[in-house]
C-alpha cells in the first residue's frame, strides 16, 4: 500500500530510526524527513540496518538517504543534520505529517512532545533499552500525551540506551510498531493513547490504552500549561543522552 | 494475598535477573514494602516521597493505578502488577 503525499519526519537516525525509515519508504511515503546530527559508529552496526562498515565516521543522515533511495528511487528526502533543539523543534515538525521519534535522550523525547503538541503535529515516540521496548501514539489532538504518561524527565537512576545497551532484534520489532502507528494515525485510525509495550527476551507484547491526565502540564485544562518552548527547561544534565 | 509484580528489565538487577516476582499485600503500597523486604533498592526505584516517581507508571492488569487510587489501590486475587519505566534509547 502506497503512502502518496504523506510527510513523516524521523527523529533519531538510530536502532529505531533505521529500520522506521526503511519501513517508511517502503510503504511509499513521498516526502522523508531524517534528522540527527551524529556519525557512523562501528558500534551502531548490529542494530543501525542502514549502515555499513564502510559508513563508519559518515553522517548518519547522508548514509541514510543514499540507502533509502536505493530501495525507493522516488522518495524525497529531506535531510536534518542537527538535533531537534528548542530552537527549531516547532517549525521543523510543522513541516511534516506525522514524527516518528526514536532518540536516545529524554532532552529530545520531551522537546519532541512538546512541539508537536504545540504544533497540532501527530507523534510516535518510541524507545528500547535492552530487552525492552515502549512505544506511544499522540493524535493531532495532543491528548493524551507522552507527559500523561512520563510527567516529567527522569534524573539520576533512569537507564538509557548508552548505559545499558540493546539488543538489535529488539529495535527492530518497537520501530515496526512504531511505523504501524505513525500510519494509522495519518490513515485516521483511531490509535490515540495506545501504548505499546515489548519485551523482546519472552517476545510478549502488550497493549493499552492510556487515559489522559487532567492535571497534565502539556494538555492538562490547568492554565500554567506548557504554552511555548522554553529552552531551559531542555538544558538540564538529565537531558542529555 | 499473593501478587505477581512483572519486573521491567532495567530492574532486574535488582530482583535476581527474574522478569516476575511474588509480593504480598493487600494494596499497591504492601505489595511494594513486601517487594523491598525481599529486593532492598526497589521500593527507591519507585517511589519518592510524593508517591510514585514521575517517570514511572505502575499498572494493576491493564490499568494504570493513577486513575485507580494510587498506591492505595486494592488487589484482589488474580491481580497481577506491571512497572513501565521511561527509557530513552534505540
Amino acid at each position: 500500500m502506497t503512502r502518496p503525499g504523506v510527510r513523516a519526519l524521523v527523529v533519531g537516525v538510530g536502532g529505531l530510526g533505521c529500520p522506521a525509515a526503511m519501513a517508511l519508504a517502503r510503504a511509499g511515503v513521498e516526502v522523508l524527513g531524517l534528522c540527527d546530527d551524529d556519525v557512523v559508529e562501528r558500534a551502531n552496526l548490529h542494530r543501525q540496518i542502514l549502515f555499513d562498515d564502510d559508513d563508519v565516521g559518515s553522517p548518519k543522515v547522508e548514509v541514510a538517504e543514499r540507502a533509502l533511495k536505493r530501495r525507493a528511487p522516488n522518495l524525497e528526502v529531506k535531510l536534518h543534520a542537527h538535533r531537534l533543539l528548542p530552537e527549531n523543534a516547532i517549525e521543523l515538525v510543522g513541516q511534516y505529517d506525522v514524527v516518528l521519534e526514536g532518540s536516545d535522550n529524554f532532552a529530545t523525547k520531551f522537546l519532541a512532545a512538546d512541539a508537536c503538541a504545540l504544533a497540532g503535529i501527530p507523534v510516535v515516540h518510541a524507545s528500547a533499552v535492552r530487552w525492552i521496548g515502549t512505544v506511544m501514539a499522540v493524535g493531532t489532538a495532543g491528548r493524551p500525551c507522552y507527559r500523561c504518561l512520563f510527567e516529567d524527565v527522569p534524573v539520576g537512576d533512569a537507564p538509557n540506551c548508552a548505559a545499558a545497551g540493546v539488543m538489535g532484534p529488539v529495535v527492530g520489532m518497537v520501530a515496526a510498531i512504531q511505523v504501524d502507528l505513525a500510519l494509522a494515525l495519518v490513515a485516521g485510525e483511531p490509535v490515540a493513547g495506545e501504548v505499546v509495550t515489548i519485551d523482546g527476551r519472552v517476545d510478549e507484547v502488550r497493549r493499552r490504552s492510556l487515559r489522559a491526565r487532567a492535571g497534565c502540564c502539556l494538555c492538562g485544562g490547568q492554565s500554567s500549561r506548557i504554552r511555548q518552548i522554553n529552552p531551559d527547561a531542555y538544558a538540564s544534565p538529565a537531558y542529555t543522552g | 494475598m499473593e501478587t505477581i509484580v512483572r519486573i521491567p528489565t532495567p530492574l532486574r538487577t535488582l530482583t535476581g535477573g527474574a522478569d516476575e516476582v511474588t509480593a504480598i499485600g493487600g494494596t499497591v503500597r504492601e505489595v511494594i514494602d513486601d517487594l523491598e523486604g525481599k529486593h532492598p533498592g526497589l521500593r527507591e526505584r519507585l517511589l519518592d516521597e510524593k508517591g510514585v516517581r514521575r517517570f514511572v507508571n505502575i499498572y494493576v492488569g491493564e490499568e494504570d493505578i493513577r486513575f485507580l487510587e494510587g498506591l492505595k489501590t486494592t488487589l484482589k486475587s488474580g491481580d497481577q502488577i506491571s512497572i513501565v519505566p521511561a527509557i530513552a534509547g534505540g
